[in-house]
């Protein structure tokens, strides 16, 4: 994806005007919402003020978020390594990308909440069952991207550089990498809304930390002002992550004019 | 310096497969060429008749169908990393990486062969200075008009002081004045390293006014004349276009066009 379409779409971690007066609208009409509910019949605790949810705010447990934050790029991580090297070793052999492509298809078909009650009916620590999970879900997404955007590096680039005789590894250290960059970055971004939805899913479940946890226990409660908060630090969450990202691809890709 | 290897070729074939068809395609039908070190050639020959699988070839990307290409009594494609840093090509199109400043692009084949930074950038430095880049070295090549681009790229043929220099259609797609300026760079270049420089071309003029020797390729890549350039007077050269116009036409050999 170009930068253009990137902050047409909203994902450059900038904000326009009309995004931050939409948010304000929304913010005006669930406050006011609030005070009308009892008349409406609706009961307080469904649609809590914002001074109610800000005291949620004041509650929130960094380590939570901390925990939740460190599953989702650990995991990421993870997924990225083991994503690029399959697409690498998948680009080397025409007869592994035919085994293993459709086993990723098969694999990128398959619901989260499948994944979930996979991963709680197969192994026993919590972690591994949230890591197991993203990989499931981001890993193919990293695999998929890398190996497509491998296969189109320009012929003309391959063949300039084959002429130099590089061995493999600068092959793909000069040549490829650098090329799919762009792309990876677009993964990235796109694997981390996902990430932090999948996480959540994944830690409502099985988990006693983070913030899927913290979001059960509110449910229990019937505390839609935690809910509230909660989900607004998930939200602020996933814009700081993409506002890093942003920020790497800026300098990473400066080359483009 | 130490003279570059001979090149041989012998009976050299190569026949692809059509992706659709599966149909044979004959590129090259058993070329036989020899060409001495230093030498500088120009291979000429109309669209489509192997040039540009002759140079493939020429630099190991390709593996001959049958017969053989040896340099210095090594092949190019089963001896790969033999001629790491001994082979250097310039493409029709500068086929710079667009994430790498000018420099970075020189750079490129000096990492390759593990130079140490120093002499990394050192040597590009020097080879942009020669090519009249030295202000542009940190620029991306989209900040780069097409001929600085090209020259970049010549600078990144140049960098690793090959025994073996090919030209693929270099100069092609440059407006006159530019092609013609970045060609006689190219040759007085290739001529003070004391590389072999082989070109490869379809434009008549060009072949004519670079190239010691002008080897004609018909279709299938079959040698059709082979010009020593040096026995003709600069007067007559208009005849020779003639001459190797015609042999182009009639694809047929001209036994007055090959060299003794």
């Amino acid at each position: 994806m170009h930068p253009e379409e990137y902050r047409e779409a909203g994902l450059d971690g900038r904000f326009s005007r009309q995004a931050v007066l939409s948010v304000l609208i929304f913010a005006a009409l669930w406050e006011a919402l609030s005070y009308l509910a009892p008349a409406l019949g609706i009961p307080a605790f469904a649609i809590p003020s914002f001074a109610r949810i800000g005291r949620s705010l004041l509650t929130i447990t960094p380590i939570d978020v901390l925990v939740t934050l460190a599953r989702v790029i650990g995991a990421l991580i993870l997924s990225f390594v083991l994503g690029v090297a399959l697409a690498v070793l998948m680009y080397q052999s025409q007869r592994l990308e035919n085994y293993l492509r459709p086993m990723i298809r098969l694999f990128m078909a398959v619901p989260v909440v499948s994944w979930i009650l996979f991963a709680v009916l197969w192994f026993r620590g919590v972690e591994f069952r949230i890591a197991f999970v993203l990989i499931a879900v981001c890993g193919p997404v990293f695999l998929i991207d890398a190996f497509d955007a491998m296969r189109n590096v320009p012929r003309e680039l391959r063949r300039m550089v084959r002429s130099f005789r590089p061995t493999a590894l600068q092959y793909f250290g000069k040549l490829m990498f650098p090329a799919i960059v762009p792309n990876l970055i677009t993964s990235w971004k796109i694997n981390l809304s996902l990430a932090i939805r999948v996480v959540t899913i994944a830690e409502l479940v099985g988990a006693v930390t983070g913030i899927g946890h913290q979001l059960a226990v509110a449910q229990e409660l019937f505390s839609v002002a935690d809910v509230f908060a909660w989900t607004l630090v998930l939200v602020a969450l996933l814009f700081l992550l993409e506002a890093v990202v942003a920020r790497v691809e800026r300098r990473v890709l400066r080359w483009r004019a | 310096m130490i003279a570059p290897p001979p090149i041989e070729v012998r009976q050299l074939r190569k026949v692809f497969r059509q992706t659709a068809s599966g149909e044979p395609v004959v590129a090259i039908d058993r070329l036989d060429l020899d060409i001495a070190p230093r030498e500088v050639v120009a291979i000429v020959g109309q669209t489509g008749c192997g040039k540009s699988t002759l140079f493939d070839l020429m630099i190991g990307l390709e593996r001959p169908t049958a017969g053989s290409i040896r340099i210095g009594g090594k092949t190019p494609y089963g001896d790969f990393d033999h001629f790491r840093g001994q082979i250097a090509t310039v493409f029709q199109q500068d086929r710079l990486l667009p994430w790498r400043s000018a420099l970075d692009n020189v750079k490129l084949p000096l990492e390759l062969i593990r130079l140490s930074d120093d002499e990394q950038h050192k040597r590009s430095l020097f080879w942009l200075e020669r090519l009249g880049l030295a202000n542009f070295a940190r620029a991306y090549p989209h900040e780069l008009s097409g001929g600085m681009r090209q020259r970049v790229a010549i600078a990144r043929a140049f960098v690793v002081q090959p025994n073996i220099l090919l030209a693929d259609e270099a100069f092609g797609h440059l407006d006159e004045v530019t092609a013609a300026e970045l060609r006689e760079t190219f040759l007085s270049l290739a001529r003070e390293c004391g590389s072999t420089a082989i070109l490869i071309t379809h434009q008549l003029e060009e072949a004519i006014g670079v190239g010691d020797r002008i080897i004609v390729l018909g279709r299938a890549a079959r040698l059709l004349a082979d010009i020593d350039v040096a026995r003709w007077e600069k007067r007559e050269f208009a005849i020779l276009r003639e001459a190797i116009q015609a042999t182009l036409q009639n694809n047929a050999q001209d036994l007055r066009l090959m060299r003794a």
